[in-house]
């Protein structure tokens, strides 16, 4: 696809996705039936659990092109890379801005050392990391290889935090949707907003990653220009 | 397969050799050991906290924080006068110098795991509990683990302009698994629970270190290519 073309499929998609999002907050504020026990405060739910859903889509195929990136060595890999760890970044900020907001009312509390939740804090300063090693090196080539080490091992990494911070007990809350044995477990209508957010972030997700691979793409062809011009 | 081995040995003589001239990172890794535990003295109300309870994470601090120290320098040297392209330029492959800096750092961070242990055990009176060879262990493993992570990391970030500065940032989210694994093992070996309650641990603590080894020797070479 040429860059216009990614343009404007971008761009649709996010305007797709955000509409979505907007019949999606409107769903859970006045549709959507209150949880019994957790009471209004449940409804960030539906923000909550896309936005980490997404979060770790974009993670796993910034790591995916990143590993790719540096065996084929195709610049368009390593833009897909950077496209999707600002997404992971942006969804990931959402999702550990809205669970303390949901953990102070349904826990009580802001933080806890919650596996789930010190996987997502580490996984996004792992991507802090990456943005770093990329925007400090004098030759962009470099930083680029460095920044799909860090993704690399990052990913590699996961399953040991996984593993290590599961021995402390897990205040999250259970699976709700994905139970292999006895299947989905929330009401009906709980259930169908749940899907239309998780569709509505992952095209919003889609849109912004393609507009930002758009952009890294009229960023290397200006680049390409002005060696042109100065030479 | 043994040319690889002398290569590798050729890499950890060297870097061992340089590090025998200057002693320039192991007397700051073990002034590090003994000042952190004059400071964590001072730093824990002893009336209140018993050392014996805190000891396990310390030692474990101190051995992250005293190894970045000195691994986080792997490339300084070289990087001063070009030394390292001729490194890179030899004909032991990527991954055998890979190796053998990391076999070389493993070299220097152990004996300084030892010391930190020794000098809790000093400063603090510590009971070093059930099983003190499953405690130089898992610290063996534990450091071995911390080296192949951070030389690789030490890699990247001399090549950025942030310098060591950036090291901390890039292994610390990486190192919390081996850490937690690591207090694990010393927590409990240290208030005399059984062996077998902590193998597991153990497992895990060389699994991590086989795998940052193993993503190390493989990713080094892309690090260090121009």
């Amino acid at each position: 696809m040429s860059i216009t073309g990614m343009r404007r499929t971008g761009t649709g998609l996010a305007v797709v996705g955000l509409l979505g999002m907007m019949f999606v907050f409107w769903l859970s504020f006045f549709w959507v039936s209150t949880e019994a026990s957790q009471g209004v405060a449940q409804r960030i739910f539906y923000v909550h659990v896309p936005a980490a859903w997404t979060t770790f889509f974009a993670f796993g195929l910034c790591a995916l092109t990143s590993a790719m990136y540096l065996w084929l060595r195709d610049e368009r890999l390593d833009r897909a890379a950077v496209s999707a760890a600002e997404g992971g970044m942006i969804f990931g900020t959402i999702m550990l801005t809205t669970g303390p907001l949901w953990g102070r009312i349904a826990w009580g509390t802001y933080w806890t050392w919650e596996p789930r939740l010190t996987l997502t804090l580490l996984l996004w300063f792992i991507f802090l990391g990456y943005f770093m090693v990329r925007s400090s090196t004098e030759n962009p080539e470099k930083g680029k290889r460095f920044a799909a080490v860090v993704a690399i091992v990052g990913a590699l990494d996961i399953p040991f935090i996984h593993v290590s911070v599961l021995w402390f007990r897990s205040l999250h809350p259970q699976p709700v949707v994905v139970r292999p044995e006895d299947g989905p477990a929330l009401p009906g209508d709980m259930l169908t907003l749940l899907l239309t957010s998780l569709a509505a972030f992952t095209v919003i997700f889609l849109g912004l990653f393609m507009l930002r691979y758009a952009l890294e793409g009229l960023r290397r062809e200006l680049d390409v220009r002005a060696r042109k011009v100065a030479a | 397969m043994s040319l690889y081995l002398d290569q590798i040995r050729a890499i950890i003589w060297k870097d061992l050799l340089l590090e025998l001239r200057t002693r320039e990172r192991i007397a700051a890794m073990g002034a590090f050991a003994v000042l952190a535990g004059v400071l964590f003295n001072y730093s824990l109300d002893q009336a209140r906290v018993a050392p014996q309870d805190v000891a396990a994470g310390l030692i474990w601090m101190t051995l992250v924080f005293g190894g970045l120290l000195g691994v986080g320098r792997t490339f300084y040297l070289e990087a001063q006068d070009g030394a390292m392209e001729g490194v890179l330029m030899s004909p032991a492959p990527k991954d055998a110098v890979y190796l053998g800096k990391t076999l070389a750092n493993f070299a220097l961070l152990f004996p300084v795991a030892l010391l930190i242990l020794g000098v809790f055990w000093l400063f603090f009176g510590l009971d070093l509990g059930s099983n003190p060879g499953i405690l130089v262990l898992a610290l063996g493993l534990g450091a071995l683990g911390f080296v192949a992570l951070s030389t690789l990391f030490a890699a990247v970030s001399s090549g950025t302009h942030m310098g060591e500065t950036l090291l901390p940032i890039l292994v610390f989210p990486l190192l919390v698994p081996m850490v937690v694994y690591g207090v694990g093992v010393t927590g409990r070996i240290m208030v005399g629970r059984p062996v077998e309650e902590v193998l597991g641990n153990v497992r895990l603590l060389a699994a991590f270190a086989l795998v940052a080894l193993a993503a190390g020797a493989v990713l080094f070479r892309f690090v260090v290519e121009d």
